[in-house]
């Protein structure tokens, strides 16, 4: 990545290794054993905003999937349907 | 996951691995089911009919290893080998254009979205659940395995018979498609796309 922050305590505006910064953060994002990932993610969101801006939205998205998308509700008679079937082939 | 028949299990070892084991996991099941089919009937027949294969396999199911990926797999395999031939539906998918998309693992990281994190966060459960639905049967699935489920990338891996490599690009291009979808909802709502924050 690159240093030329536009001034202290700001982040900057481009990010020179993208598509490697990236693809770590959606590992990271994804639960992935990543080695020193806390430390990592730090950096990023603290010193570029391309990583910053890509990590929230990737979240924001990923926590509207998981609330949003799960919600099918099973059929009651289901669990007895395959209770009832697993029995006939024991 | 293996299929090779590991023991032979007793009649009460097999009823335990299966209430136990197996049956806990029917809610995310039928959702995987109903998000591949959407149609509630279909989804109960490939649910039902994969516990019943998980049932007769039970043999080749390691006690106390990952039954849910197993069954997600086991799952995933019925809906390519019984469900689509039979589907009534024909694919909606252009498999030439999803075969040429994801047959690479290079995927391009360049091209991020000028979707907002709040626009995202106004959005209701239809605008996300429409745009997931729209997608290619392929690109649906590793998100619900991911997003959805949580799976890692080395049990998507598995439950898809695709390296990791390619479980990543293709989870990564899912992803700049469902942000294209969910951009155009987001217009539709009056965000100003466009502009920077």
């Amino acid at each position: 990545m690159d240093k030329n922050l536009s001034s202290a305590g700001e982040r900057k505006v481009n990010c020179a290794e993208q598509q490697k910064c990236f693809q770590l953060l959606e590992s990271i994002l994804d639960g992935e054993n990543i080695p020193e990932s806390d430390k990592i993610l730090k950096e990023k969101l603290e010193k570029c905003d391309p990583c910053y801006r890509y990590f929230h939205l990737e979240m924001a998205i990923k926590e509207l999937l998981k609330t949003k998308c799960c919600q099918q509700i099973t059929p009651q008679d289901l669990f007895e349907n395959i209770r009832k079937k697993v029995q006939e082939v024991k | 996951m293996s299929e090779v028949q590991r023991k032979k299990y007793s009649d009460k070892e097999k009823n335990h691995i299966f209430d136990q084991e197996f049956m806990p996991h029917i809610d995310s099941m039928y959702n995987f089911a109903y998000r591949l089919t959407f149609d509630e009937d279909d989804a109960k027949d490939l649910v039902q009919d994969t516990y019943l294969k998980a049932y007769r396999f039970i043999n080749s199911f390691e006690q106390g290893t990952n039954a849910k990926a197993w069954l997600f797999r086991i799952l995933k395999n019925s809906f390519i080998n019984d469900y689509r031939k039979k589907s009534k539906q024909p694919a909606k998918v252009d498999y030439q254009e999803v075969e040429t998309y994801y047959n690479s693992d290079d995927v391009d990281y360049s091209g991020t979205t000028d979707l907002r994190v709040d626009a995202v966060k106004d959005m209701l459960g239809d605008e996300i659940s429409n745009a997931l639905n729209s997608l290619a049967v392929d690109f649906r699935t590793v998100i619900i395995l991911c997003d959805l489920e949580g799976f890692t990338y080395e049990e998507m891996a598995k439950i898809l018979d695709i390296p990791i490599g390619t479980v990543r690009s293709r989870l990564h291009r899912a992803r700049n498609l469902l942000k294209e979808k969910l951009r155009s909802y987001a217009q539709n709502m009056g965000y100003n796309t466009d502009e920077e924050e």
